[in-house]
């Protein structure tokens, strides 16, 4: 029978994990290894991740559970990787806020497949988009004056597309 | 999703007692899978240096505390501002086009700080408009530009744009203290000056390459030394002017030295290459390019110490003999060693020869041009690299012949660069046998006069249609014709460059239209003698010669029928035992029990091995035949690992690694 391991989220949820499912992420993995855990330890803290997110990534690693991912040190394939259908309707269908924090999550947790997806789909949502646009986009307030807008633009220009 | 599905299970328990062992392990483990260290630059090359990544692991949290405390500064309450900036960064990393990033620098001050990093980390300096526009931004005062931009600069490299290039443009450059990588390619306009003042405050550099600048002076070399500690790479090749104790300067200051090339220099001696290896304990790379000074006595001492080697070079040098590897231990192997070079040193023989393929058995590149007492005993011992050796120039190797090119030929299947310019027995039967290497690029056979029509023919019907070479020198092979030139020209569609200086036949108005401008060096017997072809040239040359057959004014040639008996191309046998392979014996046992040593060396697996026409291998036949041949002897190269080890840390990621040029 699969080892079952016991997490608990920053809102005080219990999730009880399959073993292979949650080593998707390498901080856990290293963890269990390191410290021998058995079903009489304490469940594992993880103070940076709310149950909603968790549930997100513990959904994604469920569906990857057997998918072999580049090597996290190949940066050359897994940049040039392109997304993953499944993973790009799995991100499509949650908010901004839940993109950024399954983002956080899997940076925290060492996901580097799901990390790197979800950069890829924030990049793909800046990309070929104005400052203006961007800022819509992302509901960011300008807080250049336009003087050092201006600036900015003059200094950077050479390296726009011609 | 469910929350109750089968391996998600949450339930109503309140978080747990705060354990100890938790809590304390857990800091230990706390290793995001990005971190906020100096090391931004995920998708950056350069993996043999060190990059500082091993800064403390930020806390996600108190980044993002961090942020959301600072919202006014930065940005406002956006969502994704949330996230820290070492994940906006890797973020914005994944826009790979340049110029996508341009509107983002305008976004928010958050983003601007971020993205101005990668815009500038190393300015693309690639195009006219570029250049005029970096040095309109250099020009301006600190106090007239937004950001610092001399602060991010960490890579620059003017080698594109080498005709902008002058004193007062690389002057420009000063300040850029953060610089990690200095290439200057071809920018052989620059005097010293500039370089020394470019210098001044690098404590960071990494790798300064000056290939084809003219200047390099002490005062050069005095400033890496003094500025520049964590030196890792130095390209100073042409550098008649530096003298032994600048070069000593550089390497009692930079001890992380791992790739060191100076070359043409009387200065850089015995004792420049003792001091090198006892302070620099991590040289990869060493090229000695036409240093004469330079003699057996230190390099035994490089050879017995430098057990991570990976390239040497060294050329021209009369002191050099077999003496060379006299003194590596008994058990050391130079599992690394890729490339070796020993043009024009012509006391090398086939000791040396055999000496090395037992050594380093994954050799890649062996250059033993105008190596001159280098016979078929060399050729035999290299054949033991197998499918490793992927380059070898032999030219001017005159003692040579067809049986050593054969030999090598049918165990070095991967071969990619042949050339065998000048070797003057080489007949039809060694052009014939090329047809067995499919990755071959390039062969050089300049001056091989004995080859005529039926070799090529033989080759271009062995090797097939859709032929991978992209190179072909036949110069002075002057018996070629017109027919299988064109037939050459058919196979090959990745063609780019074919030399058929000096042959009558394609000495004619209507062919040499094609061909490109003679160096302009060239006296006028060399210019008219001059029958090159390059890029569109060839594309011209190919359908010029199509019409012509087509009109029916080229016409075939016949196959030689005793070319056409597969027999003929087979090496006579060696009529009796030949002692040197007694040598040989010898090696090969050392390197048995070199492996044996060696437990993390696999047992390999031997696959079944054809059944080969006696005499065909001679090399291989003397001995007991297993594991003792070159293809089971060494564990798989790992491809990726392969090639990432062979990148030269010094070339940029849009440097292309430039061909041969004739």
């Amino acid at each position: 029978m699969t080892e079952k391991i016991r997490l608990t989220t920053s809102d005080d949820q219990e999730f009880i994990v399959e073993r292979n499912i949650i080593e998707r992420s390498v901080l856990i993995k290293n963890l269990l290894n390191d410290t021998g855990y058995d079903e009489d330890s304490e469940a594992i803290p993880l103070p940076n991740v709310r149950s909603s997110v968790f549930k997100k990534v513990i959904e994604w690693a469920e569906h990857h559970k057997d998918t072999t991912f580049p090597d996290d040190d190949d940066e050359d394939a897994r940049k040039s990787a392109p997304i993953d259908d499944w993973d790009k309707d799995f991100l499509k269908v949650v908010d901004q806020e839940m993109l950024y924090e399954i983002i956080l999550a899997a940076n925290f947790l060492n996901i580097r497949p799901l990390l790197d997806a979800g950069c890829k789909t924030v990049a793909e949502m800046i990309r070929g988009k104005s400052a203006d646009e961007i800022r819509r986009t992302f509901n960011i307030v300008n807080d250049f004056s336009p003087d050092e807008e201006e600036a900015i633009k003059r200094e950077n220009e050479w390296a726009e597309d011609r | 999703m469910d929350s109750d599905s089968n391996s998600v299970e949450s339930s109503v328990y309140s978080m747990p007692r705060t354990a100890e062992l938790d809590n304390n392990t857990y800091k230990n483990q706390r290793t995001p899978a990005v971190r906020n260290s100096d090391n931004k630059y995920p998708n950056s090359k350069g993996k043999d240096f060190d990059m500082n990544c091993d800064g403390p692991a930020v806390d996600v949290r108190e980044l993002a505390q961090h942020h959301l405390n600072n919202t006014k500064e930065y940005g406002g309450h956006a969502a994704i501002n949330k996230l820290p900036p070492e994940v906006l960064l890797l973020i914005f990393s994944q826009i790979p086009h340049k110029p996508d990033l341009v509107p983002l620098l305008t976004v928010c001050r958050k983003w601007g700080d971020l993205v101005v990093e990668l815009l500038w980390f190393r300015p693309s300096l690639t195009d006219k408009r570029a250049v005029a526009g970096i040095k309109e931004v250099m020009s301006l005062e600190r106090s007239s530009t937004y950001w610092d931009y001399r602060r991010y600069i960490r890579r620059l490299n003017l080698s594109f744009v080498v005709q902008k290039v002058d004193d007062h443009f690389l002057h420009l450059f000063e300040g850029c203290t953060n610089l990690e990588r200095l290439t200057l390619v071809n920018c052989s306009g620059l005097t010293h000056t500039p370089i020394v003042g470019i210098l001044q405050g690098c404590s960071k550099l990494q790798s300064v390459d000056m290939t084809g600048v003219k200047d390099i002076t002490d005062d050069i070399f005095n400033a890496l030394a003094e500025n520049s500690p964590r030196l890792q790479g130095l390209y100073a090749p042409q550098c008649p002017q530096i003298t032994n104790g600048a070069f000593l300067n550089i390497v009692r200051n930079c001890n992380m030295l791992k790739r060191v090339k100076v070359s043409d220099c009387a200065n850089i001696n015995d004792q420049s290459i003792l001091e090198l290896v006892e302070k620099c304990k991590s040289l990869i790379e060493v090229d000695v390019h036409n240093c004469p000074e330079i003699t057996d006595e230190s390099l035994q001492v490089l050879f017995a110490d430098l057990e991570q080697l990976r390239e040497f070079r060294i050329s021209q040098n009369t002191n050099i003999s077999d003496n060379i590897f006299r003194n590596i231990p008994e058990f050391m192997l130079f599992e690394r060693l890729r490339i070796v070079d020993f043009t024009s040193c012509v006391r090398i023989t086939d000791r040396t020869v055999e000496r090395i393929v037992v050594c380093a058995p994954r050799l890649r590149n062996v250059v033993l041009s105008k190596c001159l007492s280098i016979t078929d005993a060399s050729l035999r011992a290299l054949s033991s690299l197998g499918k490793n050796l992927h380059y070898i120039h032999l030219g001017h190797c005159s003692n040579i012949t067809d049986e050593g090119v054969i030999t090598l030929i049918d165990r070095c299947r991967r071969l990619q660069y042949i050339d065998l310019a000048c070797c003057s027995q080489l007949t039809n039967r060694s052009v014939a046998a090329l047809k067995d290497l499919p990755r071959l690029r390039r062969i050089g056979l300049v001056k091989c006069t004995n080859i005529n029509n039926q070799g090529i023919m033989e080759m271009i019907r062995g090797r097939g249609d859709n032929d991978s070479l992209e190179r072909v020198h036949l110069s002075y092979c002057l018996n070629l014709e017109l027919y299988p030139i064109f037939k050459l020209l058919m196979a090959c569609p990745k063609l780019t460059h074919l030399s058929l200086t000096g042959i009558d036949c394609f000495l004619r108005e209507e062919i040499t239209r094609f061909c490109r401008d003679a160096p302009p060096d060239f006296n006028e017997h060399q210019k008219s003698l001059f029958c090159v072809f390059s890029g569109q040239g060839v594309k011209k040359l190919r359908e010029y010669l199509m019409q012509e057959y087509q009109k029916g004014t080229i016409p075939p040639i016949q196959m030689d029928r005793v070319m056409n008996n597969a027999n003929r191309l087979l090496p006579a046998p060696i009529p009796h035992f030949n002692p040197e392979n007694r040598r040989l014996v010898h090696f090969r046992e050392l390197l048995a029990q070199r492996i044996e040593m060696r437990e993390q060396l696999p047992q390999p697996q031997i696959p079944p091995q054809p059944q080969l026409q006696p005499g065909l291998i001679p090399f291989v036949d003397q001995f007991p035949p297993q594991p003792l041949n070159g293809q089971g002897l060494l564990p798989v190269i790992n491809r990726a690992n392969f090639f990432r080890d062979l990148q030269p840390v010094v070339i940029d990621d849009e440097d292309e690694v430039m061909d041969e040029s004739d």
